[in-house]
């Protein structure tokens, strides 16, 4: 299951599979503000790329909501983790969050010349953000900022399964 | 102006009308508070004089909310229905410590009830809105977010799920020396599609090759699948609709993919629930085949005599414990002893049972949290007195929660008991069909032309370091090394032991999990982690084989190896020769 859009030079590519375990420049990990790794897709990124990463993000002196950091992947597939420090769980104003979240991951990974970038269903699933509006936030952003910027070669929207794959595809037949 | 409310609170008013059904409505509106459940439950009888734990007063927490935001009574009579309403971040985490720390959901007051109140049901809906604005235990949120990412509550990784189905199916066929004996992996079509929980993944892989083993001699057309395997669903446990509908969906989906008849529910009580009973309501999803718990299916087969079994393998006296959720919530309780009665020689009823039957205090996940483990297993003192009147030396059950749970109470109130499931007794009790059985009986009889055993001093050349705290092992795994010729190091603790193999250079390390000092786990890490020493094989050697997370939790490669105290000589021989592919 996969479907790709074009966008100014950019392939936009939406599909199934776990985001911790595939070969790309980096992929986005929604992270918390003390900045630990903890379960979850934290859990895989320890358990496949090392504690390379914690120690990396031990060095930082923790984030707030909207911020992105970036730290090598150690072992895993990947050669980069942005660390997204999203909203989470009802908080207030979250789908602005969201969307300056979501913006300043393409602004930082712009800055440090990644070509190829994954994101994950942003802030859906454990956090609770409705898919819907998760899919909508997600798609509108990416698609606004490749109107303006033609440095990426290829964004990857890689979802956990078809529950969550669905919502993205009728935002991705709105894409033009 | 009224009183400030904080956002959380604001938030979980604002779902609490969202998630109200008739089933809640009528709970929330019919208690009289005549007591009736104060008696029925585990956590009123070992605390008597607090009245925090009565469910009706737990139920209240809730009760005095949907008063004075739902119903009526509590816009015109709010001080005489007891309405109040919820308003800091404060009160939230009170409410927490009540819906998570002092029930387990395990129904037992629900069913005593004579107004039909299901506390459970909206303790359960208190803990899903206090989730859905963060406020959890942290062992919840832990194993939330395994489930929702990793797709099991465990966060086991798909590669080491399908290294331990291989890793049994290798185990499984030296064990009956049937070379084509398989746990197949995504086979199309088949009719029975088997689901586990994770914890036999990570800590009983035991009930895995069991299962197959079942499997195999009925002659089932069955496989595993690769992904969407786990059956459990934390959804149940933390009130998250949302994760109890995806989990579902995931397992069906994958069962449809593979065009499955039937999907088979390993033994679990809230896996068997939620799959078969819950998930097809939270993920509003109609289910095509046929779900079962595989205590029918083991069942079936000894009923349709694809299988035979000789109850006199297990002469033990056994007991049953009925899971909470296979029994008062799904009515699975006469299957499991019909099982049982087929194949051990000596139950004895444990009492009260059935729906009756007291809670084993794991509730479903509260294991997860381990803040609240004095209480759990003060709790559980009922449990205990139960188990022990029935002198029973093993204590059966349908459930790996309960596995735990029992486990756990066992080693508090220091019973004499073991725990086990019904996978293991129809394993253990199978009568292997002759034609199998004849090339083994050819070996019996004209050793000479049999699998060529290996000799005595094969071992030649080969030095091993033996680490375990307990004398007698270290001197009966030593003694049985060097009389196959190896050169035997020992160790006694975790830090001779790092000090042994960095001096030693050993070619195998045997290693004790629980140590004084460093623990195993530790000594693990340290050789995995030494570029000159990482290459060595490793095998570890446990009595307990839920301390495996020990080694599973570190972020190294895995062990060559895992042995079961107790070890017998031969099986002892067989693995270090497999890890040194000698012989």
């Amino acid at each position: 299951m996969t479907i790709t859009k074009q966008i100014n030079q950019c392939t936009v590519r939406l599909e199934i599979g776990d985001i911790t375990d595939f070969e790309v420049e980096a992929f986005v990990f929604y992270a918390t503000e003390d900045l630990k790794l903890g379960a979850g897709f934290g859990n895989a990124i320890t358990m496949r790329g090392g504690l390379a990463v914690q120690k990396a993000l031990d060095e930082m002196d923790g984030a707030k909501v909207e911020d992105v950091l970036v730290t090598e992947a150690g072992m895993m597939k990947a050669k980069h983790i942005i660390h997204a420090v999203g909203p989470k769980f009802q908080e207030e104003n979250i789908e602005t969050k969201l969307a300056n979240t979501v913006r300043n991951v393409l602004t930082t990974a712009s800055d440090k010349g990644f070509k190829q970038i994954a994101f994950p269903a942003m802030g859906a699933g454990f956090y609770g953000i409705p898919l819907p509006n998760c899919a909508k936030i997600m798609l509108d952003n990416i698609s606004s900022y490749l109107a303006k910027n033609s440095h990426f070669e290829e964004i990857i929207i890689r979802v956990l399964d078809k529950r969550e794959y669905t919502p993205f595809v009728s935002e991705f037949e709105q894409l033009h | 102006m009224g009183k400030p409310r904080s956002h959380k609170a604001e938030k979980v008013l604002e779902r609490l009308e969202k998630k109200l059904n008739r089933q809640i409505v009528m709970s929330l509106a019919a208690c009289v508070h005549c007591g009736n459940c104060s008696s029925s439950c585990h956590y009123v009888l070992a605390n008597p004089d607090d009245p925090t734990y009565q469910p009706s007063y737990k139920a209240d927490q809730l009760r005095k909310l949907f008063k004075r935001h739902v119903d009526w009574t509590g816009r015109v009579i709010p001080w005489f229905v007891k309405a109040k309403s919820i308003y800091t971040d404060e009160e939230l985490e009170e409410l927490k410590d009540v819906v998570f720390g002092k029930c387990t959901n395990c129904r037992r007051c629900s069913i005593n009830c004579p107004m039909g109140v299901d506390h459970a049901t909206f303790n359960r809906m208190a803990r899903g809105l206090l989730v859905s604005v963060g406020v959890m235990p942290e062992g919840v949120a832990v194993v939330s977010k395994d489930q929702w990412e990793i797709g099991n509550q465990m966060g086991v990784l798909k590669e080491d799920y399908l290294d331990t189905l291989e890793w049994m199916e290798e185990e499984l066929q030296e064990e009956l020396d049937i070379p084509d004996i398989k746990i197949p992996v995504d086979k199309m079509d088949c009719d029975v599609v088997y689901s586990i929980n994770p914890r036999e993944v990570k800590y009983d892989p035991r009930t895995i090759a069991e299962a197959a083993k079942i499997f195999h001699f009925a002659g089932e057309n069955w496989t595993m699948p690769s992904e969407g395997w786990d059956m459990t669903n934390f959804g149940l446990f933390s009130g998250d609709d949302d994760l109890g509908g995806a989990v579902g969906r995931r397992l069906y989906e994958k069962t449809e993919e593979l065009r499955g008849k039937k999907l088979v529910i390993s033994e679990c009580g809230h896996g068997y629930r939620s799959t078969r009973c819950e998930a097809p309501n939270w993920g509003k999803i109609d289910v095509p085949f046929v779900m079962e718990s595989s205590v029918d299916t083991m069942l079936r087969y000894i009923k349709e005599r694809k299988i035979k079994v000789d109850k006199n393998k297990n002469t033990e006296r056994v007991t049953f414990h009925d899971s909470c959720n296979n029994a008062r919530s799904c009515g699975l309780f006469e299957e499991p002893r019909e099982l049982l009665n087929l194949v051990v020689t000596d139950f004895q009823e444990m009492y009260p049972n059935r729906t009756e039957n007291y809670c084993c205090t794991g509730g479903g996940g509260a294991m997860s949290m381990s803040e609240y483990t004095p209480n759990r297993l003060k709790s559980a003192k009922i449990k205990a007195e139960q188990l022990k009147a029935t002198g029973a030396k093993y204590v059966v059950t349908s459930c790996h929660n309960c596995v735990d749970g029992l486990t756990d109470l066992i080693k508090h109130y220091e019973l004499d008991m073991k725990v086990t499931q019904l996978v293991n007794l129809v394993a253990n009790a199978l009568v292997i069909p002759e034609k199998v059985k004849e090339p083994e009986v050819e070996k019996v009889e004209v050793p000479v032309e049999a699998e060529a055993p290996a000799e005595a001093g094969d071992l030649a050349g080969r030095k091993i370091l033996v680490v375990d705290d307990e004398p007698d092992i270290l001197t009966f795994f030593s003694t049985v090394l060097e009389d196959n010729g190896a050169t035997v190091i020992q160790a006694s603790d975790g830090d001779e032991a790092i000090e042994k193999v960095r001096q030693e250079k050993p070619d195998l390390v045997t290693l004790d999990l629980n140590m004084p000092g460093k623990d195993g786990g530790q000594v693990f890490e340290f050789i995995r982690k030494d570029e000159e020493l990482a290459e060595t094989p490793v095998c570890i050697v446990t009595g307990r084989p839920e301390l495996r997370r020990l080694i599973y939790d570190r972020p190294v490669p895995p062990p060559e190896g895992y042995l079961d105290k107790p070890v017998d000589e031969e099986t002892l021989l067989r693995n270090v020769r497999k890890i040194l592919a000698v012989g």
